[in-house]
């Protein structure tokens, strides 16, 4: 085990770094990075290609692989002429909404955690909160997609909207930062007359920007990323979402690689303008989950 | 105005909780009881079977199979991704400069979804003509049929899975490390401990509570992965990728068998449940 151990060494826990050690970090910066970014570069360059030509630099491997080849906008032509567009902007708008209506749900159930003392509030936290944040959603689809159907919501918004608008994750991360908001901001709005629902939405919500927006982001690409229960219960093509979209057409076009590609691109490009700038935001937002309490 | 100011909390956690109810924990009991019963095909009712349908899952070869490749599945890729993701995590930690640009790109696998890593890896690794045949072409290595033989597609889906998990799960190793406060291990220096030592002795049982969450989530992770299953290779060739979501899927919602699949589901729930009580058992015994 000399090779890890090396390895290990050469990152230097603490103290100077010699120029060859620096090197070493660099280096190995650079491969992890090829690794990361290569495929989509490829994945790029291969969507702004003719599709007789997605291969032709990839096997044998040539760099002008990362480069489209003869550049044409077809593949993004043709999938905005055959509805890709309805799943991006179904996807989009799904997103907003889940926001929205998620984000007044869910502050509002932080707030009454984070400042009230109330009969039963362990009890709903443990037993309701903290049970439904262990258990996987997709290990309980079954019962759901009947409900579902029972209610007659497959194949309509509703089925793609409402189940997932309670999130345990995000009321957690809302209590947590309602916990510190000063007492004696909420004690004067009370004492002035103001009542608990505008003390909520004039004092507390106002001073929560970096929790709305870690709330916002995280909602918005869970909504975006979500795969399993929009191909359960609204497969109906007016109604697609852009991960089933991209998942059923590897099976229906799965010779039209360019096409798919770009269908890709669009699909990620979405999460990267998003994440890069508030990469805080998510990363306090995804770690809190495991890491605090 | 008393009695007015009881029922606030109430309120306010009446739309979650009513939701959390009726779409999270409602299902949970419901797939218990879906196990325990069959659909009839006539009246749509559901009969009482008690454990007839547990019976017939544990007498089935495929869900026998799909176990086995479960379980091969998990045990290397969770702990490749785990051992990647600490390593990522250290090199993400080193402050030299441009440290930003390689954090921003590292980030990527976790901005871009599981379906379209299935898509950009799934053609990369096309037997044909993929980009990674064409650099092991380019090194005179022989093509490998990454998809198409069965002693190679579990393995083509660790390799897009791992991708995609590993940075996700440095993530949360980066924080930890970051979290060690520096005086401690200036304390070690000036005790004279080596950076072989610091780093056993000090950071490893630092980073102990996030290790522990990450082999968890990770392990739960990987154990509901479907996506690649459902658009590569439909758990074949040979059953070789059929793991045990995808087997759940394609019994209660292409073979239209509702209460089996049920009843898998739920033998997945327990396996869930025990692992995160697991978790908890230890952190307990620790603090």
């Amino acid at each position: 085990m000399r090779g890890p151990e090396t390895f290990i060494q050469s990152l230097n826990l603490g103290g100077r770094r010699s120029p060859a050690e620096t090197l070493l970090v660099y280096a190995l910066h650079i491969v992890v990075a090829v690794v990361f970014i290569l495929p989509l570069l490829w994945a790029i360059a291969a969507s702004f290609s003719p599709n007789e030509e997605v291969f032709k630099y990839a096997y044998p491997f040539s760099w002008r692989a990362l480069l489209p080849s003869n550049f044409t906008l077809a593949a993004y032509e043709n999938l905005f002429a055959r509805d890709f567009g309805v799943a991006l902007s179904n996807t989009f708008v799904l997103g907003m909404v889940v926001v929205i209506a998620g984000g007044v749900v869910n502050s509002m159930a932080g707030f009454a955690f984070a400042r009230f003392n109330f009969r039963g509030k362990r009890l709903l936290f443990v037993g309701i909160i903290l049970i439904t944040f262990l258990i996987p959603i997709d290990l309980t689809a079954i019962p759901r997609f009947i409900l579902i159907s029972e209610l007659k919501w497959i194949n309509t918004w509703p089925a793609l909207i409402v189940p997932g608008l309670a999130n345990s994750l995000v009321i957690f991360l809302f209590r947590q930062f309602f916990e510190e908001i000063p007492q004696d901001l909420i004690d004067a709005a009370r004492v002035d007359g103001a009542s608990w629902l505008s003390v909520f939405y004039r004092i507390v919500l106002p001073l929560s920007r970096p929790v709305l927006i870690t709330a916002a982001l995280l909602m918005f690409l869970t909504q975006w990323d979500s795969f399993f229960w929009p191909l359960l219960v609204a497969p109906h093509p007016a109604l697609r979402v852009v991960q089933v979209e991209i998942a059923i057409s590897i099976g229906e076009y799965q010779t039209l690689w360019n096409e798919l590609l770009a269908g890709s691109m669009l699909a990620a490009i979405v999460p990267i303008l998003l994440l890069l700038p508030f990469q805080r935001y998510y990363i306090q937002a995804i770690t809190s989950s495991g890491l605090k309490d | 105005m008393s009695i007015h100011s009881k029922a606030v909390p109430y309120l306010f956690l009446l739309p979650a909780v009513l939701l959390l109810l009726i779409f999270n924990l409602y299902p949970t009991v419901a797939t218990l009881n879906q196990s325990l019963h069959a659909q009839s095909f006539i009246s749509n009712k559901l009969i009482y079977v008690g454990l007839e349908n547990f019976e017939r899952i544990l007498n089935d070869p495929i869900f026998w199979k799909s176990v086995q490749v479960t379980l091969v599945f998990s045990i290397l890729v969770n702990p490749i991704q785990i051992v990647l993701a600490l390593l990522l995590a250290l090199l993400a930690n080193q402050r030299v400069r441009g440290i930003a640009l390689f954090r921003s790109i590292y980030l990527l696998p976790v901005a871009v979804s599981i379906n379209v890593t299935t898509v950009v890896w799934g053609l990369m690794l096309d037997s044909d003509s993929g980009l990674i045949n064409g650099i092991l072409a380019t090194l005179s290595l022989p093509k490998q049929p990454f998809l198409t033989a069965p002693s190679h597609a579990l393995w083509s889906i660790i390799l897009l899975a791992t991708w995609k998990g590993v940075p996700l799960w440095a993530l949360f190793f980066l924080a930890g490390l970051q979290g060690i406060p520096e005086s401690v291990i200036e304390a070690a220096k000036i005790d004279g401990a080596n950076r072989r030592q610091i780093f056993r002795l000090i950071t490893l049982p630092l980073l102990r509570g996030v290790l522990l969450f990450v082999l968890v989530a990770d392990t739960v992770a990987n154990f509901l992965l479907i996506a690649p299953v459902y658009s590569l290779t439909q758990g074949g060739p040979q059953l070789s990728t059929n793991l045990i979501m995808f087997e759940t899927y394609r019994r209660g919602f292409v073979y239209n068998d509702l209460s089996t699949s049920a009843a898998m589901l739920w033998v997945m729930l327990i396996f869930v449940l025990l692992v995160v009580l697991f978790q908890a058992f230890v952190l307990r015994r620790r603090g």
